[in-house]
């Protein structure tokens, strides 16, 4: 349903990670991504690569959890690729740019830094169940009870819209064919006519989510939901190799934060 | 035991009463069937057993405590279930077992007793197997066995069902009817708002509503005998249903 890494079943230790320590990871990753010299890139592809390797998610896998952000990726390369000052590689002389060594360098650079961090988050998402995901980011969000945030009402929350968008999008489809077996077509004439065909489906669409809300609501209450502590199924508990993943990357961290300290 | 006494209710003050009058109990062990035409307030009455609604008059008492109350109201939810009518919006979790676990959740139970009991709830419905899928994922009938599933993991004294057969094929309905069956077998008091009249023959007493007010109350023989009543409020009675069981 969502395809930015959606879960790729396995049985290997990276998915029986703890959420929170993949959540954690990638937190952690992140801006020593986004800070890494060209050198520091290099340190890190090696290290999303064993874990990749660990997870045993195929490259093809991987490239797939890039797709939907390849276009933006591209852009990004691009960009520097043409509009970087430096030793010219190629003129494109009667237009007012050209192409660097430099620009090129700086592209891949800058592309390769982006894609990796899609890649550290598309290894947690691949990894971890969305339930988890979702009972990890309730856990790490537990403490802020003490200032007011309802960690288990957000949980929920999210856990609901996840659980709501295949029959969303189910609903959508039986609207959409509904409307064409009448003969509405969303595909030809002026934009205007397209747009009302739209609307013709966009408003019962809402109304039915707003029933179905309200059902739910009832269903739930039914079922004894109430404000105040709630228990679940799988209360997530750090085992050894979670304590040993969390020391291995906070290592990983320390390791490259000296080595840039060196110069 | 649930006792409705002269239960009226009206969604809106000034609106007109959609529930008028009733008086009816229910007495654990026992299977009654809810009949009437389409509207005329058998889900509204069913909402009125665990307290979803609240009586505009007359009074709901569970176990001898009253729905009103709102103290009550986390215990009389825990026992008495309620199975809608359309599964999909009753489905909360992101997993089967998630969504069976939702309600033990909700009674603050430690993770071993939610698992023991969502284990024994899948095995009952015959959905063990299924714990990983995604609700989205499984068939319109396995979805109907899910929502039975979560209810029962509050390990409820009652159970109301609103039309648990309707949209489902004959091995399906066939299920569900055996499901509801072995509930009652158990001792469970069983309400069922059934439109198929073949449901209801096995039942022990049947109570047939119209506009809001009850019209016949009895067991299947006693009621199937006023047949020229029946269908003058829109219902049929099956071939040979009087003497059936």
């Amino acid at each position: 349903m969502i395809s930015l890494g959606q879960y790729v079943p396995g049985d290997t230790i990276i998915h029986h990670l703890d959420p929170r320590v993949k959540i954690l990871a990638v937190v952690l990753m992140s801006p020593l991504i986004i800070a890494a010299p060209a050198a520091g890139i290099g340190l890190i592809t090696c290290f999303l690569a064993s874990i990749l390797a660990a997870a045993r998610l195929s490259l093809s896998r991987t490239a797939a959890a890039l797709k939907p952000v390849a276009l933006f990726i591209t852009a990004i390369f691009l960009m520097h690729l043409f509009l970087t000052e430096g030793r010219p590689l190629l003129s494109l002389a009667p237009l007012p740019v050209q192409v660097t060594w430099d620009g090129l360098l700086q592209g891949m650079y800058v592309s390769w830094q982006f894609a990796s961090l899609v890649i550290a988050a598309a290894i947690l998402t691949m990894t971890t169940l969305p339930s988890e995901l979702v009972s990890g980011i309730e856990r790490l969000l537990r403490p802020l009870r003490h200032v007011g945030v309802p960690s288990q009402d957000i949980a929920l929350m999210i856990s609901l819209a996840l659980r709501f968008v295949p029959t969303l999008l189910e609903e959508y489809e039986r609207l959409r064919m509904a409307q064409m077996a009448r003969g509405a077509d969303f595909t030809a004439g002026p934009l205007a006519r397209r747009m009302r065909a739209v609307a013709l489906f966009a408003i019962p669409l809402l109304l039915s989510a707003f029933r179905r809300a309200e059902e739910l609501a009832m269903a739930m209450e039914a079922r004894g939901y109430h404000r105040g502590p709630r228990t679940t199924l799988r209360e997530l508990r750090l085992g050894p190799a979670d304590m040993t993943a969390l020391g291995v990357m906070i290592l990983f961290a320390l390791l490259y934060v000296a080595l840039r300290m060196i110069p | 035991m649930i006792q409705l006494t002269d239960l009226s209710y009206r969604y809106d003050r000034k609106g007109p009463d959609v529930l008028r009058g009733i008086g009816l109990t229910f007495v654990e062990g026992t299977h009654t069937a809810l009949i009437g035409a389409n509207g005329c307030g058998k889900t509204t009455l069913i909402k009125h057993l665990n307290a979803l609604l609240i009586p505009t008059a007359g009074s709901v008492s569970v176990d001898g405590m009253k729905t009103s109350d709102v103290a009550s109201r986390q215990e009389i939810r825990r026992r008495v279930g309620m199975v809608f009518q359309n599964p999909d919006n009753q489905i909360v979790g992101m997993t089967v077992e998630e969504d069976v676990a939702f309600g033990p959740g909700n009674l603050a139970l430690p993770a071993a007793e939610i698992r023991h009991r969502v284990e024994d709830c899948l095995q009952v419905v015959g959905m063990t197997g299924l714990e990983r899928r995604a609700p989205h994922t499984l068939s319109g009938g396995e979805k109907r066995l899910l929502s039975i599933a979560g209810v029962l993991a509050m390990e409820p004294k009652y159970i109301a069902f609103d039309e648990p057969t309707a949209y489902l094929d004959p091995s399906g309905r066939q299920r569900v009817l055996d499901i509801i069956r072995r509930l009652y077998a158990q001792g469970m008091a069983i309400i069922h708002i059934a439109h198929d009249m073949r449901d209801v023959a096995g039942v022990d007493r049947i109570v047939v509503m119209d506009r809001g007010a009850i019209l016949i109350e009895g067991t299947p023989a006693e009621v199937f005998g006023h047949a020229d009543l029946l269908r003058s409020v829109g219902l049929d009675i099956p071939a040979g249903t009087g003497e059936a069981r």
